[in-house]
């Protein structure tokens, strides 16, 4: 685009601009995929009710009708149809594919606006985080006394299977899709992602992917915990096909986001955008991008032979018949323990964009903390057997899992290293961003030292399966990630909503998280010294105690994040309207409109430096950031 | 960049650290100073929570798990207490600007690294990871190797009880029963889906699997009852899927096996058996 090109979102558009796109929505998605869903249902009953398949095929066969129809429904492969057909799309259509002209709608739309994309998964994370958060409530309330009768038992483990599979979607997407979304193509001074249909496809795939999960209630419940083992999850009910195939739909959506990450990154960066000046938080999208395309693939495998194990008849899993769980666990770990570096290193790239602009100084040792997450990514690729110690698949392998596992502490310790040298003799400015970097500092190190524990074959022999290792992986993913994830939100916002974050609920909404974090998992490490194993429906009279303190702790959590949410919906609506750059930090995303416009820019940026300069004015002139964009996006209005 | 700019940055690191004025008026020290209480209290946790918190030891292996927490926990705390002390010093010493000012402070001093800090924070985790692993492989060699005195217990897990079987015997039950201070090795095996064996106080556990056999020992040290629960999700009645386990004295354990049904000269062979 040229200096003088108006800006793309005043375009009047034709009547037939985006031809069949006109017409969908997210109606005619639901309208299609229930059609489709009904259709494969008939087919696949008529002709399958006399065979010995049962109901497993049926359940496969209208689920993955419905996967599919819900995205020609909605316009997933509009394109591909018209270019099979010959035609093209023009620009009119591409801008109309764009969300140009459509106001709020173009939120229920495939939009391809990376922005717009965003957004939707913003709001898709909150929704996500509220389902899997009620369930969490449901078991800290069957787990306030023993014998509690406040569920069955079938009810239970299914509610803890689906809470941890949901919570696990929840945070892959957290942070790496509303902001390596809408915030990491501005960071880097793109127009959009390198691929703006496929950034649509892998958001309504996860949208497509959610009705199965919750579905799978009504088919008899998933007994088998979010990892589901082999031989139980091959003769669970058929709720477990709805279960594999919301895997299959989501491993597809993230696979695809990896690689319009990584492509974007690798070849959208404005000029000047050097790799030694990318934001920590682009290293880290594209980082964990590349890592998920290295374990997700595993998953589709894991579960796509539970599939057919279960289905057709064959017999990966199945001991009786030569198979073995072992291949199921291993594969599911091959993507278990990389996926949660994948969840982990976003927000951690968030955190020390934070740690950066609140301290007013650059970030410490950047080369040496680029390097410490290629190590994390690396070293992570090779410790998955850490989590099957206790199985006896290979007892020799215990030693080289213990060395790499304690090796990988090393990078993490990188990370703290260069959080807490960045705000070493910062000028700290306590807005709320900082406030959940500060509450990562201390709950990522109670998960991280919690962990050096499991990864010690002989300690981890007491606490596998035990309710210790929920304290762990929660103090991390929950108390690590989620806190880097609403930091993220908070640091972001303006530039997203346009509004400014209300601080005052969201510091109340910090403070009541903060405490129900420590009092939800301290009682759950204390319900693990005791000897309570995971995922059971009830338990001992001396573990009351420590479960009550738990369940306490989780109804404040809860509340906790409820302020959170409203602080984050109510300023959405009448929040401050925010400038341009709220916190007058450097890097490019805060140097054009709150929200950007269309594209992003009005000029094309050019960048001399990377986006840390704080305090290097006169110390260091080659270093001064000098984007030619600088303001010139804020004099145009928001999108909203 | 410049050996001078290096130099710059050097000093901008190292000054405030290593050189200019009396310790407690620097920042390394001011941080120190929080440091020295917060890796006291974490000292005193380490050596004194885990007795409190962990269930009687019953054997050996317990015992390595409660040694090796302490051990952790006490080499963790300093390091654990430096990220805290400067986070905590930052918000007090640090904070230019209250979180409800609009405008950001005075940018602080450009500080783009520091070799010494990084060497030293490398250095640290380097030589923390190699104890922690020497450690751990030597806990688990010795806790592997066989010993002359062990003797074989054959456990079996189904949906949702385990049953214990003493070879040659001929004896099976629902409880599982072991005589004090002999290496117990239990030969696990499930027959339907996965099970988790976990004799809690004994400190051990392993998988049971169908069509598999898994191994596991433990030397159970002291009289006594133990919890034997079930550590892997196994459908409905996971929850319940526990039993009792008893260390006996050995002549209490042969009597036993003999009131089960035992002949004398089996129970004789059995006790005997050396591996």
């Amino acid at each position: 685009m040229t200096m003088t090109a108006p800006l793309a979102e005043d375009t009047k558009l034709g009547p037939k601009a985006g031809g069949l796109y006109r017409h969908q929505n997210f109606a005619t998605g639901l309208i299609v995929g229930i059609l489709s869903a009904v259709i494969g249902w008939v087919i696949s009953h008529a002709l399958l009710q006399s065979s010995n398949w049962g109901s497993d095929m049926v359940v496969t066969v209208t689920l993955v009708s419905w996967v599919v129809g819900f995205n020609i429904g909605i316009g997933s492969f509009n394109a591909i149809f018209r270019w099979s057909l010959g035609h093209d799309e023009d620009h009119e259509d591409q801008l109309y594919g764009a969300g140009v002209g459509q106001g709020w709608k173009r939120y229920f739309k495939f939009c391809t606006d990376h922005k717009v994309v965003g957004t939707q998964y913003l709001v898709l994370v909150m929704v996500l985080f509220g389902v899997g958060g009620t369930l969490a409530m449901m078991i800290r309330t069957q787990l306030l006394t023993p014998n509690s009768q406040f569920m069955s038992p079938e009810t239970y483990n299914s509610i803890v299977s689906i809470h941890g599979m949901i919570m696990i979607i929840a945070t892959i997407i957290m942070v790496s899709g509303p902001f390596a979304n809408f915030i990491m193509p501005i960071m880097i001074g793109a127009k959009d992602m390198a691929f703006p249909r496929l950034n649509a496809l892998s958001f309504w795939l996860v949208v497509s992917a959610v009705p199965p999960i919750l579905g799978s209630f009504l088919l008899g419940g998933v007994p088998a915990g979010w990892t589901t083992y082999a031989p139980l999850a091959v003769q669970a009910p058929p709720a477990m096909d709805a279960f594999a195939i919301t895997i299959c739909t989501f491993v597809l959506s993230v696979t695809v986001a990896g690689i319009n990450t990584l492509v974007t990154v690798l070849t959208m960066r404005t000029k000047g955008m050097t790799p030694g000046r990318l934001p920590i938080f682009v290293w880290g999208s594209i980082i964990a991008g590349g890592l998920g395309l290295y374990a997700m693939p595993a998953f589709l495998m894991a579960q796509s032979a539970m599939i057919t194990d279960r289905v057709v008849g064959t017999s990966f899993y199945v001991a009786m018949q030569g198979g073995t769980g072992w291949l199921y666990e291993n594969t599911f770990w091959i993507m278990g323990h990389p996926e949660v570096y994948v969840i982990l290193i976003p927000p951690v790239g968030a955190l020390i964009e934070i740690a950066s602009t609140f301290s007013r100084k650059p970030v410490f040792a950047y080369k040496v903390m680029v390097s410490g997450v290629i190590g994390i990514a690396t070293l992570a690729i090779m410790v998955w057997a850490h989590h099957m110690f206790t199985t006896g698949w290979a007892p020799t392998l215990a030693d080289p899992f213990m060395l790499t596992t304690e090796l990988i502490s090393i990078p993490t310790g990188i990370v703290f290293l260069c959080m807490v040298g960045t705000i070493w003799r910062g000028s700290i400015w306590t807005r709320l961003p900082m406030y959940f970097l500060y509450l990562f500092l201390f709950n990522f190190i109670v998960g991280g030292i919690t962990g050096i524990y499991l990864s010690d074959v002989p300690v981890d022999q007491y606490f596998h399966g035990n309710m210790f290792v929920t304290a762990h992986f929660h103090y991390t993913l929950l108390g690590g990630g989620m806190i880097g994830a609403a930091g993220a939100v908070s640091y972001w916002y303006p530039k997203m909503t346009g509004r400014m974050l209300n601080e005052r609920i969201g510091k109340t909404a910090f403070w009541i998280i903060a405490a129900g974090i420590q009092i939800t998992y301290l009682g759950q490490f204390w319900e693990g010294f005791q000897g309570m194993p995971r995922r059971v429906a009830n338990y001992a009279q001396i573990f009351q105690h420590a479960n009550d303190m738990s369940s306490v702790g989780a109804y404040i959590l809860m509340t906790g994040w409820i302020v959170f949410l409203y602080a984050i919906i109510s300023s959405w609506r009448h929040g401050v309207k925010a400038p341009a750059n709220p916190w007058h930090a450097k890097s490019l995303e805060w140097q054009t409109s709150s929200p950007p416009p269309l594209e992003n820019f009005l000029v094309d940026p050019v960048v001399t430096s990377d986006p840390y300069g704080y305090g290097e004015d006169d110390l260091a002139p080659q270093r001064q950031p000098q984007p030619v964009s600088a303001e010139a996006g804020s004099t145009t209005g928001g999108a909203h | 960049m410049s050996s001078e700019e290096k130099r710059d940055e050097i000093a901008a690191v190292v000054e405030p650290v290593f050189r200019g004025g009396p310790l407690w008026k620097r920042p390394a020290g001011k941080v120190l100073i929080i440091w020295v209480p917060m890796t006291i209290i974490g000292l005193l946790l380490a050596f004194f929570a885990p007795g409190h918190l962990f269930p009687e030891n019953m054997s050996a292996e317990q015992e390595d798990v409660k040694t090796t927490f302490i051990l952790f926990t006490a080499l963790a705390a300093p390091v654990a207490a430096v990220v805290w002390g400067i986070a905590l010093y930052s918000i007090v010493g640090w904070r230019k600007k209250s979180g409800k000012s609009d405008t950001p402070p005075e940018d602080g001093p450009p500080i783009r690294g520091g070799t010494i800090a990084t060497t030293i924070w490398l250095g640290t985790s380097v030589i923390l990871v190699v104890v922690l692993l020497v450690w751990g492989m030597a806990e688990l060699s010795s806790e592997l190797a066989p010993q002359q005195n062990a003797m074989q217990v054959n456990v079996t897990g189904q949906q949702w009880q385990w049953t214990f079987s003493y070879p040659g015997t001929g004896v099976t039950s629902t409880q599982l029963i072991v005589p004090e201070g002999r290496q117990i090795h239990f030969h696990v095996t499930s027959e339907d889906v996965t099970h988790g064996f976990w004799p809690v106080q004994l400190g051990v556990q392993i998988d049971a699997n169908p069509n598999v056999t898994t191994l596991i020992s433990a030397t159970p040290n002291k009289l006594g009852t133990f919890d034997v629960r079930c550590s892997q999700i196994c459908g409905l009645n996971h929850a319940y899927m526990e039993t009792t386990g008893t260390t006996v004295t050995q002549a209490q354990f042969n009597a036993w096996l003999v009131s089960h049904g035992a002949s004398a000269t089996s129970v004789h062979s059995y006790a005997m058996s050396a591996k």
